[in-house]
């Protein structure tokens, strides 16, 4: 069986790019209002989202967005990022986007780049929400518990916040081609031989099997 | 600008509350709707419109029974972990005189500042959305008056003066009545300071911190996350552009035939 | 006070006993504050109750409530046996050396009485010193003999060992040593203690002796007239001592004049009977002025009249009959009280067994109530009292009166400083002020007089009424400022007063301000509303007006701020602030000093006047000493130690167990009224009734600083208000675990007056402890009199248990000591 590279394979469908752009958007967007009120000297931004007490209402409603897209996105993705034996290698030769390798082990669907800012996500979403729904009421809970969600806030962010930008140059420019998986959904054979060798060669058995 | 400080003097104090009342009036706070507390202690706690409140503690002491009233509100902290936390700016600020004010204008309700105090000052209103609390009647002493609390006291349980001035009103007579000296911890420096009776802990009275301190996780927040956010963000964005420039985009390959 | 709230800060021992200054006089802390961080001064609170006070002081005794007499009969037997006294004070400034009536006994010899009971009152005669042929009393100087007031006043004394008394007070031994100790301290002359009391020592059936105890104490010490010294009433109001001066009571005319009775229907025999004489040239006999003080006061009220006719204008009750705020009461609940004018007073709230005095209230036909809000007392019909307004038919009328800011006036203050206050705003809607209401009063009197006769309606026709500018209908629009200069007296012609002393002339024209009371005449040329007032207004100031706050003395007298009585003298009696050279006991803080160069007394204004030595200090006392024996009293002139006439305790002291001179109102309307109401109302659980068994719980009523009196003025300010919002009532964590009850919980306190009770929280506090007397467990209570039906804030009325019976002197009703029960009635 012969493919032509340049072929268009499906890899995602609507409702899994729907789940991540929502899911991004609203990171995003408490990312940003978030910082906001971090910092007073970016005052700019919650003076473009209305003000100050505007932009807290936003982030808080954002942030519940935030929180439903992520269970979303573990029920969808948590069982193909599971780490695998192969993994380990993955990891060890830096993916392969640091020094020359050629012996990566075959990915599957998401490389352990892919699966660690799952689970970075997971985890620190988890954090972040969690702490943002006592910092909704903070005084029924006693004061440590409080204080401590206020600072698990921003260690949270801290760590997802630099993550996400690791995700969004892979995603985008770092490998050019990726970004149409959540567009269009559709990326070229030679992009899925790249990243996902173990997907393709089951898609290839059942093209309908598989999507998502 | 000169630095104040009111001192609290609960040798002298006798839990009449007419601070609580002349703070209400000047503040133009309303009463609350109160029920019986058990004890002389009325409000509860202090709240969005109680800035000032008597606490009333029966202990005792080798056998003997102490009843402490000691007026308790902002200690207006010099380093205060409320402004620390606030995430809008103006809404909490330290004025050159020492005092901590908030501006309703400018508060989003958060509750930060209500959380990191270690005092438990700051009180929240969900019906406002914002939170209240004494400032040590700022309005009143850039007036050159006093606060409207320490005008009411007449027992001179109440003082209110310049910084050098107080301190060392505070530490005489504290040697005279044998008491301590409240916060009384050097790296926390407050601009309201309580002296208590002898034989009088901190931690034998309710809601008084006896180690009061920016809190940690205030300071893990604020001075690390905060900035290794930043750090953090752009650090990865500038190593990535690097990569870009370096490696360059990393392209996805044909698979060569027979690598099946 | 004898002294001022200012001069506390010179004292070197403060005892307060009988009241709970912190709370209820907090100004007064002030000066408490100062004179311990200045002088090191001591503060000792001796009190049933842990209080506000107590949180503050250096020793704290617990007194069973009602034990007063014995505790300072206690102190005195102390100072006497110890020698902690001021003896050459004593011996020329008291009447220590005086010889007493040999035939005069007392409660060491006859158990418990004085000689003279005859059923229910003392026959004075042998309460009598005795007399040489001047009239003058005789003396014994070294204080040996028997029958002399030193004698007499140790004999007395004797009997109150400290195990006698510990074992009735309850007090700690160690407690009451250490009080002992550390007040009588004060005995040496350059030291001075001031005693701070109130209504815990006075509403007792013994209330006036237990004032004579501190007397009788302060005297010994030599601490009457000096600074940081004194006996100080301190005054519930900030004008009650106003009041008082102009005789808002039944008893006495403006300036503590006598009411006269109907026994002298002449000015002449009043004048007689009521004037002391002296042949002893050093006693000032101030009130030898008495005929000078009652001619001005006829002349200020009928200026038309001729004194004899102005006196028959006069009511004058019978001799000994009494119309004090109980029996009024109770000829009220007798239905034979028509009327009533209850002006800024809530006795259905602040009279003792309210819920009787609400019923009385029914009885009458009409009331007019004076007042800011609507009182328990004006709504005494309402659905709210319990009662079924249908079948009341009081009509009530209801005057909006202004607050204290919202007029002009004078304030007299604890410290007899007459303080002249301004209108700050007018009165909301239709209030006005006390006077405008009263001169509508008295125009309207006159009219109906005028228009329909009436029995004697000369009094109120021929009654002078005068103050301030007269309008077209020829009537005025008063002003207080008139008021004021007519209490201070002026001359009503021109008049020539020779000064016998110095032989100079001063001419007085009519209208001119009399300068002094000593100018005050006997024949009708002077008037003054009253004579203690006299010197508060000159032709030129007045004088309660002045607000200059230099202080010559450096004591703290302010002689130039406001004024005060009499004449400006700051300490009363402070001749007694000097030896007989006139050099002050106490160096540091000396309130008048003979200065020989110029032959003057410096410092404040001295009592009497003339060289040191030259007159006695106790000048407004009959014979110019302090009483240590004092025969006015109408229960014994030493103050004797008897239970509350509800009592769990037996009175070891002697075999009377209550003062034998009490009116027992649960008797008398027993017999007299059918109203089962009104008896239930006046019943008492007396000491081993079976009554007084069925309510085995001491109770005191009392207030907090954070509401006043009964509630009236505060209970609808909302600021005050959310501070107690409610009736609470204080006990002993023993006491709660007997009776089930937690801190908290809600409870029913009943007492015989009242079985269905009234509701409160349940204060359970470390605060109170059982006592132990004499081996019995005795529960005390306390709960506030502040609370009603009406206001923000509402609860059950402390006053609906108290006892309808009064103190021997002055019918003060005792609030301070009944029996009660309490049980839970759940959360």
């Amino acid at each position: 069986m012969s493919h032509h590279s340049k072929e268009l394979i499906k890899v995602t469908d609507a409702t899994e790019r729907i789940a991540h752009w929502i899911l991004a958007g609203s990171c995003l967007f408490c990312l940003i209002s978030g910082l906001g009120l971090m910092f007073h000297s970016w005052s700019i931004i919650p003076t473009l989202l209305g003000g100050y007490y505007a932009t807290k209402w936003m982030h808080i409603f954002s942030g519940v967005i935030f929180a439903m897209a992520l269970v979303n996105a573990y029920i969808m993705w948590w069982k193909e990022c599971i780490f695998e034996k192969d993994d380990l290698g993955w990891i060890m030769q830096g993916g392969g986007y640091l020094w020359p390798t050629d012996n990566l082990p075959p990915v599957y669907k998401f490389n352990a780049g892919q699966k660690a800012f799952f689970w970075c996500l997971i985890g620190c979403g988890i954090i972040i929400v969690v702490s943002g729904l006592v910092m909704l009421s903070p005084l029924v809970f006693p004061v440590v518990i409080a204080r401590w969600a206020f600072m698990l806030h921003a260690l949270g962010v801290m760590v997802l916040g630099s993550f996400f930008i690791v995700h969004l140059y892979l995603g985008t420019i770092g490998n050019p081609g990726t970004v149409q998986a959540m567009f269009t959904g559709k990326c070229t054979r030679a992009w899925c031989e790249t990243y996902c060798p173990r997907w393709l060669a089951e898609h290839d058995q059942d093209p309908n099997k598989n999507i998502a | 600008m000169a630095e104040y400080i009111k001192l609290i003097d609960v040798t002298k104090c006798t839990g009449c509350r007419g601070c609580q009342v002349a703070c209400k009036q000047w503040n133009s706070l309303p009463a609350e709707k109160t029920g019986f507390t058990g004890s002389l202690q009325n409000p509860a706690d202090l709240s969005f419109t109680t800035w000032c409140l008597i606490r009333f503690d029966e202990l005792e002491k080798d056998g003997k029974l102490k009843w402490i009233m000691r007026h308790d509100a902002c200690m207006h902290c010099d380093w205060p972990a409320c402004v620390k936390a606030c995430p809008s700016p103006g809404a909490l600020t330290r004025t050159d005189e020492g005092a901590v004010i908030h501006n309703p204008k400018f508060c989003i309700g958060c509750k930060s500042c209500a959380v990191a105090c270690p005092f438990g000052i700051p009180k929240y209103s969900k019906a406002q959305d914002k939170i209240a609390k004494c400032t040590l009647c700022y309005d009143r002493i850039t007036d050159g008056k006093q606060p409207a609390c320490v005008t009411a006291c007449n027992t001179g349980a109440l003082l209110f003066g310049r910084k050098e001035e107080m301190l060392e009103k505070a530490h005489k007579r504290a040697e005279q009545v044998g008491g301590l000296v409240y916060p009384g911890n050097p790296k926390y420096e407050t601009h309201v300071l309580t002296i208590l009776p002898a034989g009088i802990a901190p931690k034998d009275l309710s809601q008084m911190n006896p180690d009061p301190k920016m809190p940690a996780t205030v300071l893990w927040w604020k001075n690390l996350f905060k900035p290794f956010t930043l750090i953090g963000i752009g650090g990865v964005a500038g190593a990535s552009l690097l990569h870009y420039l370096i490696k360059g985009p990393h392209e996805a390959h044909e698979k060569k035939e027979g690598e099946e | 006070m004898t002294n001022h709230w200012n001069d506390i800060q010179h004292s070197d021992c403060i005892l307060i006993m009988g009241s709970n200054a912190a709370e209820n006089h907090p100004i007064s802390f002030k000066w408490v504050n100062e004179a311990r961080a200045k002088r090191g001064a001591k503060l000792i609170h001796v009190d049933p109750r842990f209080t506000r006070t107590s949180a503050t002081a250096d020793i704290y005794a617990r007194l069973r409530s009602g034990t007063d007499i014995a505790f300072l009969g206690g102190m005195i037997n102390y100072a006497l046996q110890k020698n902690r006294i001021q003896r050459d004070y004593v011996r020329e400034y008291s009447d220590a050396a005086y010889l007493v009536n040999p035939d005069f006994k007392g409660p060491a010899d006859l158990n418990g009485l004085f000689s003279g009971l005859e059923g229910t009152k003392y026959d004075k005669a042998t309460w009598t010193y005795q007399l040489d042929e001047n009239g003058n009393p005789k003396k014994d100087p070294s204080m040996q003999d028997p029958n002399c007031v030193f004698q007499l006043l140790k004999k007395h004394y004797a009997r109150y060992t400290p195990e006698k008394v510990c074992g009735l007070t309850g007090t700690d031994p160690q407690d009451f040593e250490a009080v002992c100790d550390t007040f009588t301290a004060t005995c040496k002359p350059e030291k001075s203690g001031t005693i701070m009391y109130a209504m815990g020592t006075t509403q007792h059936t013994y209330g006036s002796q237990n004032v004579r105890a501190f007397s009788v104490l302060q005297i010994l010490l030599g601490n009457i007239g000096v600074a940081g010294g004194g006996i100080n009433a301190l005054r519930g109001e900030s004008n009650v001592q106003g009041s008082t001066d102009h005789a808002a009571l039944f008893h006495i005319l403006p300036g503590y004049l006598k009411v006269p009775t109907s026994a002298q229907p002449t000015l002449a025999q009043y004048n007689e009977e009521n004037t002391p004489k002296s042949n002893d040239p050093m006693n000032v006999n101030w009130w030898g002025n008495t005929p000078k003080y009652m001619a001005s006061l006829m002349k200020a009220w009928w200026r038309d009249a001729d004194l004899e006719t102005a006196y028959s204008y006069l009511p004058k009750p019978d001799k000994g009959k009494n119309y004090s705020y109980l029996p009024i009461f109770s000829e009220m609940a007798h239905g034979k009280v028509k009327g009533l004018m209850v002006w800024g007073m809530n006795p259905a709230v602040g009279a003792p067994s309210s819920r009787m005095i609400r019923r009385a209230l029914s009885k009458l036909d009409w009331m007019v109530a004076v007042d800011l809000w609507e009182t328990e007392t004006s709504a005494f019909w309402q659905k709210e009292a319990g009662v079924d307004p249908e079948t009341i038919k009081t009509e009530v009328f209801m005057l909006p009166a202004a607050a204290s800011v919202e007029k002009e006036g004078s304030v007299s203050n604890s410290g007899r400083w007459g303080q002249w206050r301004y209108k700050a705003v007018d009165p909301p809607g239709h209030a006005e002020d006390d006077l405008w209401i009263m001169n509508q009063l008295v125009y309207r009197l006159k009219d109906l007089y005028k228009a329909e006769g009436g029995a004697f309606p000369d009094p109120v026709l021929n009654l002078t009424w005068n103050y301030g500018k007269v309008g077209p209908n020829g009537r005025n629009t008063p002003s207080p400022r008139e008021v004021a200069k007519e209490i201070n007296g002026y001359f009503v012609v021109d008049k020539d007063i020779e000064d016998k002393a110095t032989g100079t002339i001063t001419k007085f024209k009519a209208g001119d301000m009399v300068p002094s009371f000593a100018i005050l005449q006997d024949d009708g040329s002077t008037c003054s509303g009253n004579w203690l007032y006299c010197n508060s207004v000159t032709n030129t100031e007045f004088k309660m007006m002045k607000r200059d706050s230099t202080d010559p003395t450096g004591l703290g007298s302010y002689h130039n701020w406001s004024w005060c009585w009499p004449v400006n003298r700051r300490i009363i009696y402070n001749r007694a602030s000097v030896d007989l050279e006139g050099n002050p006991w106490a160096k540091d803080k000396p309130v008048i000093w003979w200065n020989a160069m110029k032959k003057l007394w410096a410092g404040d204004v001295v009592d009497g006047g003339g060289a040191p030595g030259a007159k006695y200090p106790f000048i407004m006392i009959n014979h110019g000493h302090a009483q240590l024996f004092a025969a006015g009293m109408t229960d014994g002139p030493f103050p004797e130690h008897y239970e509350p006439l509800e009592s769990q305790v037996k009175n070891t002291m002697s075999a009377e167990q209550v003062s034998p001179v009490i009116a027992r109102w649960d008797k008398k309307v027993k017999e007299e009224v059918c109203d089962p109401f009104i008896v239930e109302g006046c019943a008492a659980a007396t000491f081993g009734s079976p009554e007084g068994k069925e309510f085995p719980i001491v109770c005191s009523t009392y207030r907090v600083v954070e509401h006043w009196q009964t509630g009236q003025m505060t209970r609808w300010l909302p600021w005050l208000a959310e501070l107690v919002p409610h009736q609470f009532v204080e006990m002993s964590e023993e006491l709660a675990r007997e009776k089930g009850i937690h801190n908290g919980d809600k409870v029913r306190i009943t007492s015989i007056r009242n079985q269905e009770g009234i509701e409160a929280y349940a204060m359970v506090t470390k605060r109170f402890k059982p006592f132990t007397i004499n081996g019995q467990t005795v529960h005390q209570v306390g709960m506030t009199w502040h609370f009603g039906y009406k206001g923000l804030v509402t609860g059950g009325n402390a006053n609906d248990l108290t006892p309808f019976i009064g103190d021997a002197n002055t019918m003060i009703p005792e609030y301070k000591a009944f029996l009660v029960n309490i049980a839970r009635m759940g959360r």
